[in-house]
């Protein structure tokens, strides 16, 4: 029997890996635009120091919550078929590139690892981590990707 | 559920493949090195990278080759199997002291310190620092030792040696110690007794504190590097660093006698007019080009720029805040090396060994560059001199440290002139000493 929701098929017992790995990376980039700011505003070396690592840290986590992420859109046709599915794909794997080439700037010494180029790249990224987040959040709680059904089996939803 | 729609793929891709093709362009164009020699080097625009070159030159050492020079000229092994020399003294009564050293290992403050302690590690010889001085002494007159002793042992990082009277300085990384010292010692038991602290760690980024001593002896000076490329620990940790420190000999009470010295070394007094000459090592990743090394006298009270610019007027726009009042007062050095050749040896030669063509100018020890695509430096030039100052083109004099292009097999460091006017050649990486001689003596 076929479940009526989208399946996650990178999951464990039933709970979908991606959602659990995003937060990692999201805090992450969120947190280097706060740190860039403070950067910005005090010029203490720190500051700057704190993104560098929160990027590679953001970054390397990203890489599983990708290939999670990705194994769930191309495991499942209907999670394909919704929108909301391409927008969050397409833009996070477009943040993503952006962090990475953040990452090589705040590699750069004092002042300019960070302004204005690597601040501008923490705020782009924030910008389309809010768009993506919001289509993710959709495709859970609007379309019920990985959500059991009621009434439904573990063992059902979890049939290989 | 909400019907499938073919959503628009490009935009994305574009974007990725944009961001591919920028991240492999090329830097900008190549300045020829010889543009930068001299008073007036010609200074690119500035080139920031987004991913900076590392091109370190894999170490394969000498299997029994020398260092190349010209054909009046001739050079043989006076030490190897050294544990890492990096500086010498050439005693009055003809001993030779080699340094053997290391400097600490670097902090990890950011990721990018984890890869360049890595590529640094690449660049330099896998022996372990001996972090002693030792003696070599020449018995039987053919330039050549035939007897070595331990002369010190368990230094912190030493570099700069010289002898004032029966006084023997030794500068640690962290402090210039006074050893006892009597013509005719080949080791010293005494423990040493401390003149001054120097800057040192935890960070100690530039840790070589080169030292001579003033032509009357009664002071002594130390070259004191910056604690970072370009103020990336903080301002904080310059505190006294990139300068050239005054000591008193008597009190061991300093002052900064030169300051904006990125990392100073090869502290020596011209002969003729009493001048004290260092070279210098500028800050990297403002490109292949940027900034040029330099060879300059040291003015009293002068400031050179670092951080704030380089060559005089051109800011820096790395540093925050900026201090235009300070750049307002630097003053541009005298003579460019071009870029990120890495002097950290310097002799005026006032020997006779040498063809005449050698006598009265500056030899300058080239240790390499590591972060640029061709390699800059790796080698001994020589800087004529007129009336204490430099009065033409910089020429190779000891080459072949690189072989098959991109291989070391040595770096030159420290230079000295022994007793019977022979130019000697610390090489770290190939773990020898050098001596060049001319060939008829």
């Amino acid at each position: 029997m076929l479940s009526p929701n989208p399946r996650s098929t990178a999951s464990v017992r039933g709970h979908p890996l991606h959602v659990m790995l995003v937060p990692i990376p999201l805090v992450c980039f969120v947190g280097t635009l706060i740190t860039d700011i403070v950067y910005w505003q005090t010029a203490a070396m720190l500051w700057a120091d704190i993104s560098a690592w929160l990027l590679v840290v953001g970054l390397i986590v990203a890489i599983f919550a990708v290939i999670a992420g990705l194994i769930d859109f191309f495991g499942d046709r209907r999670i394909r078929e919704l929108r909301p599915a391409w927008i969050h794909v397409l833009g996070n794997v477009t943040a993503l590139i952006l962090a990475i080439f953040n990452s090589l700037i705040h590699t750069r010494d004092a002042y300019t690892s960070v302004v204005p180029t690597g601040l501008i790249l923490s705020a782009l990224v924030v910008l389309i981590l809010l768009v993506t987040g919001w289509n993710g959040w959709s495709m859970v709680y609007r379309h019920g990707v990985g959500v059991r059904e009621h009434g439904v089996g573990v063992r059902d939803v979890n049939r290989t | 559920m909400k019907p499938a729609k073919a959503p628009v793929q490009s935009a994305g891709f574009a974007l990725a493949i944009a961001a591919i093709t920028t991240l492999a362009a090329c830097g900008p164009d190549p300045v020829d090195p010889n543009r930068q020699l001299g008073a007036n080097p010609d200074l690119p625009a500035i080139h920031e990278y987004l991913l900076p070159p590392m091109h370190v030159a894999e170490v394969v050492g000498w299997n029994g080759a020398t260092p190349t020079v010209p054909s009046d000229l001739k050079i043989q092994a006076f030490a190897t199997k050294l544990a890492n020399p990096r500086s010498l003294y050439v005693l009055p009564n003809g001993d030779v002291l080699v340094v053997e050293t290391g400097g600490p290992p670097g902090p990890v403050s950011r990721p990018k310190e984890l890869v360049m302690n890595w590529v640094e590690k690449m660049a330099h010889s896998r022996t372990k620092p001996g972090q002693r001085i030792l003696l070599f002494r020449d018995t039987n007159g053919d330039g050549l030792p035939d007897q070595q002793t331990v002369f010190i042992d368990h230094l912190n990082s030493p570099f700069g040696v010289v002898l004032v009277g029966s006084d023997l300085y030794v500068a640690d990384t962290d402090a210039v110690i006074r050893y006892p010292y009597t013509t005719g010692d080949t080791k010293i038991t005494a423990p040493g007794v401390k003149l001054c602290d120097l800057p040192g760690g935890p960070i100690d980024h530039h840790w070589t504190k080169s030292l001579t001593a003033s032509p009357d002896g009664t002071k002594l000076y130390a070259g004191v590097g910056s604690n970072s490329n370009i103020t990336e620990n903080g301002i904080q940790a310059e505190v006294g660093r990139a300068a050239i420190w005054e000591i008193d000999r008597a009190t061991g009470s300093h002052r900064e006698y030169g300051t904006g010295l990125r990392n100073p070394n090869g502290l020596q007094f011209e002969p003729q007019t009493h001048v004290l000459w260092a070279v210098v090592n500028e800050r990297d990743e403002l490109g292949p080009d940027l900034v040029p090394d330099y060879l300059t006298s040291v003015k009293d009270g002068a400031f050179y720029g670092w951080p704030y610019s380089y060559y005089g007027q051109h800011v820096d726009p790395r540093v925050q805040p900026q201090r235009p009042d300070l750049v307002a007062k630097a003053i541009p050095p005298d003579y460019a090396l071009s870029s990120h050749v890495a002097p950290l040896g310097l002799v005026f030669y006032t020997g006779t060994n040498l063809p005449a063509h050698y006598r009265g100018g500056a030899f300058v020890g080239e240790h390499g560059s590591w972060d640029r695509s061709i390699l800059n430096g790796y080698k001994v030039v020589y800087v004529p001199f007129e009336n204490g100052r430099p009065s033409g083109q910089a020429e190779d004099v000891v080459t072949g440290f690189l072989v098959d292009g991109d291989k070391a097999r040595g770096r030159p460091v420290g230079l000295a002139v022994d007793s019977q006017g022979g130019l000697l050649i610390a090489d770290d990486t190939g773990n020898s000493v050098w001596r060049v001689t001319g060939k008829s003596p």
